[in-house]
């Protein structure tokens, strides 16, 4: 794994040696087009990141989470995995760092250690990752997207919980 | 007018915002990301401002957030749009794109430009490479747009990239296998099966979810 991606772009850079297309500046042109992207996502970011620190910063997420245990329980998520699951749409890295706070917890290999790495794994930081991707190309309705992605995280967690009490008991 | 019906109609015409319809230019909920955003901010600012934290320093704070993150990003996003860019001109993307046009195309019919960035995406993701997802998906989320002729609103295209992307599937979650390590799991791999059949499941529902909402909407 470590060296599949090194000698992929090695080969990448030698083929198009061959077929005589000037690597280099291919490879310059296409960097340049990532700087004006790059700026482009930094307002995005900007008031994505500021409002989710302003509502984290004010206990927001324990509140969600204390307010939406009856529906977490009612799908038969335990009560250990909500501030956790409140958090995954919206930060990876803060998601990671409750993560790493249960386990502590309860034990990196319990059962609620196992169904909070399951869930960590099969989900994604989506309501940034839409923020993101939407902002950067100039989207401004996002429809139906946050709702599938929520339908569909809301799958991953319960089938994952379901599949750490089936496969490791 | 009987009064019963203004009141009716009041009502319908408060809350006519709230009521996806695709016609209608105004409804809220078409700006959810707006909406999430006010919403996070506002009710933070007053939970900042009861618990006597600055909400303003933590805005700032977490804009400085966002600098540094696009910082870290800009290396691989470099290096990846630079590589991208020699496979495009080597003629390797359009191979890609011709290879994946028909098992794409049952997802997102009509997708031509965006398949190549679209699998570059996905396949980033399924290593585990998320730095490098990035630079594809905005790359495919452009292509996607000019697909739309432009359009402002998400299609059902890119509702349904965004949904695959929403259900994770990786060989190995690498972020949260590195902290079981850390913390000292007697089995770190243990995970990693249950994790990859509940990551198919969330796509499979994340492919029947945006399908329905597609019919619906059209």
């Amino acid at each position: 794994m470590k060296l599949l991606f090194p000698t992929l772009i090695a080969l990448l850079l030698i083929y198009a040696l061959i077929k005589r297309c000037d690597p280099y500046d291919a490879f310059v042109e296409g960097a340049r087009d990532a700087v004006p992207t790059l700026l482009s996502i930094l307002p995005n970011l900007a008031l994505m990141l500021g409002s989710i620190a302003v509502f984290r910063a004010g206990g927001g997420f324990e509140l969600i989470s204390r307010l939406l245990s009856p529906v977490f329980g009612a799908l038969g998520v335990p009560a250990e995995l909500i501030p956790l699951l409140v958090m995954r749409p919206f930060s990876g890295s803060a998601a990671l760092a409750v993560l790493s706070d249960v386990l502590k917890t309860y034990g990196a290999d319990s059962f609620i250690g196992n169904a909070a790495s399951v869930c960590v794994g099969s989900t994604e930081t989506i309501v940034y990752t839409i923020a993101l991707y939407c902002g950067s190309a100039g989207i401004k309705k996002t429809s139906y997207a946050i709702p599938v992605a929520l339908i569909s995280g809301a799958v991953g967690v319960i089938t994952g919980i379901a599949a750490v009490k089936l496969l490791l008991g | 007018m009987r009064r019963t019906d203004i009141k009716e109609n009041v009502s319908r015409e408060t809350f006519s915002f709230l009521f996806v319809n695709s016609g209608a230019h105004r409804c809220i909920a078409c700006y959810m990301m707006s909406l999430i955003i006010t919403v996070l901010f506002a009710v933070g600012c007053l939970l900042c401002i009861v618990n006597g934290i600055s909400p303003l320093d933590e805005l700032i704070s977490g804009a400085d957030g966002a600098v540094k993150l696009c910082a870290s990003l800009a290396g691989s996003y470099l290096i990846w749009m630079g590589l991208m860019n020699v496979a495009k001109r080597a003629g390797l993307v359009e191979k890609l794109a011709r290879l994946i046009r028909k098992p794409l195309g049952l997802l997102m019919p009509g997708v031509s430009g965006a398949a190549a960035p679209i699998t570059m995406n996905l396949a980033a993701n399924f290593f585990g490479l998320g730095n490098a997802a990035t630079p594809f998906g905005i790359d495919a989320m452009r292509e996607l747009k000019r697909e739309a002729h432009g359009s402002e609103s998400a299609t059902a295209n890119i509702c349904m990239f965004l949904a695959l992307n929403a259900s994770a599937i990786e060989l190995l979650p690498t972020n949260v296998l590195a902290i079981r390590f850390s913390l000292g799991a007697a089995d770190a791999y243990s995970i990693v099966l249950p994790t990859l059949i509940s990551s198919i499941f969330a796509a499979v529902a994340a492919i029947i979810a945006s399908k329905a909402f597609a019919s619906i909407i059209k």
